[in-house]
């Protein structure tokens, strides 16, 4: 039994539907998008116990749609549909990376966005550091309208968040992006399966004298929250992008992380290849 | 609540839980035993299963999210004891040795092939086309290499085909 006689599920027909249905169930309700990290649970000690509404067939959390100004990504777009449509739009390369190498086939159908986005004890969520360095917005619904949040503001208070919402659409300004690069990179190993011991994004722009005007540099799974890298962002700016000098200060700068414990690689591990797997993505971005 | 969903094309209903992972449902409810339960992770590949002809780990899908949908499981594939072309494939390289990962190997590949054909309809991979399609299912026997070199014949027997139709 993977879940306690306690434990509903419902599927919900229409965003409007969702609200309803959290809001019945109050405090207990949870929202279950592709399920991929909710069905592990069990094998945590944590059988499934929550009155579980699910997202995954509402049809238009399901879309990617292109307008004037955004990437508008529905919260129930999975890796597959990521990666397959985001080929066809480069200012996104970051997060077609992500979502292409993420886990493996068979979970890349399934898994959604807004799962990895609300999957809050998931340190290696790939798509993650990929929408940080795109800076990216999270647009969260409830029966009051909508909200949106910058994604670090979303991700420090996602828990704190009223139980009858869930995250509706996330934003990529096609402004911004239209004169930045980016590129991601992960480190798996054999013995971590799917999740990655080391995750790094980056989105860049260069000035006319190819100086870096702009630049975001985003680190998942090394702590347990996905952060950006601002003290080598800072010293990167106004500089030439040069991978060998930035993966060399990244070294100088990689003891600002702590690193996490973890039965796929200790701590010090994850810190020690933190410059390589940088340096491998500016190598990237810079190629491309 | 009864789940209805489409099993290996026959209408079926489910009286498990919404939350019951498909896998167990396959197994214990239909008696279907080729998706095997392993990982329960999603890391292993030896529950894949194809739903509305995606494939996906059947251990981390609950039953509530199949409901209305084509679930197709390895005992789909032969018909009428005629073996599908990549289950012939792999029994002419002799490539299957244990077994337990094989059903969740047939049914990535059968998956890959399908989707090859209907993106650009001309399914001739390349070794590491293969190799990625099946990076999510672990065998401890073979190393592989017979089973990647089974997948490539089976698009080399597609083309075969193609062109002595096409002649």
């Amino acid at each position: 039994m993977n879940h306690s006689e306690q434990a509903s599920y419902y599927s919900a027909h229409s965003t409007e539907d969702a609200l309803d249905a959290l809001h019945e169930r109050g405090a207990n309700a949870q929202v279950m998008a592709g399920a991929t990290w909710l069905l592990r649970e069990p094998l945590r000690a944590q059988p499934l116990s929550r009155d579980y509404v699910s997202l995954s067939r509402i049809e238009g959390l399901k879309q990617i749609v292109v307008t004037d100004e955004h990437v508008r990504i529905g919260s129930c777009v999975t890796h597959t549909q990521l990666a397959r449509q985001l080929r066809a739009l480069p200012i996104c390369r970051a997060l077609e990376l992500a979502a292409s190498n993420s886990a493996n086939p068979a979970v890349r159908n399934v898994a959604t966005v807004g799962g990895n986005l609300c999957a809050v004890k998931f340190p290696a969520a790939d798509l993650v550091p990929a929408l940080m360095a795109l800076g990216a917005q999270v647009q969260v619904r409830s029966r009051d309208g909508v909200e949106t949040f910058d994604i670090e503001h979303f991700l420090a208070i996602r828990e704190q968040l009223p139980p009858a919402h869930f995250v509706d659409q996330i934003l990529l300004d096609k402004s911004t992006l239209a004169s930045t690069h980016s590129s991601h990179a992960r480190l798996p190993l054999r013995k971590a399966g799917d999740y990655p011991v080391a995750i790094v994004s980056v989105a860049a722009s260069v000035d006319r004298q190819s100086l870096i005007r702009d630049i975001r540099i985003a680190v998942g799974s090394i702590e347990a929250l996905p952060r950006r890298w601002t003290a080598l962002e800072n010293w990167a700016r106004g500089k030439p992008l040069d991978v060998l000098a930035m993966t060399e200060k990244a070294r100088d700068y990689a003891s600002q992380f702590q690193g996490r414990d973890s039965v796929e690689a200790p701590a010090w591990y994850r810190v020690k290849v933190l410059p390589t797997l940088l340096g491998r993505a500016l190598a990237a971005l810079v190629s491309h | 609540m009864p789940i209805a969903l489409t099993l290996n094309g026959e209408e079926r209903v489910s009286n498990h839980s919404p939350l019951t992972p498909l896998v167990d449902v396959l197994r214990d409810e239909f008696f279907l035993k080729g998706a095997k339960t392993v990982c329960r992770e999603g890391f292993c590949g030896s529950c894949t299963v194809m739903v509305d002809g995606r494939a996906v780990v059947s251990c981390l899908l609950p039953l509530g999210h199949v409901e209305g949908a084509d679930v197709e499981t390895v005992e789909s594939l032969a018909s009428d004891g005629v073996l599908c072309a990549v289950q012939k494939a792999m029994v002419e390289h002799d490539a299957v040795q244990c077994g337990m990962c094989f059903p969740g190997m047939v049914m990535s590949l059968v998956a890959f092939f399908d989707d090859l054909h209907k993106t650009n309809g001309a399914p001739k991979p390349a070794s590491a086309d293969v190799k990625a399609a099946l990076c999510g299912n672990i065998c401890r026997c073979t190393g592989y290499e017979r089973i990647v070199t089974a997948a490539l014949s089976v698009s080399d027997g597609i083309h075969a085909q193609r062109n002595e139709e096409q002649s």
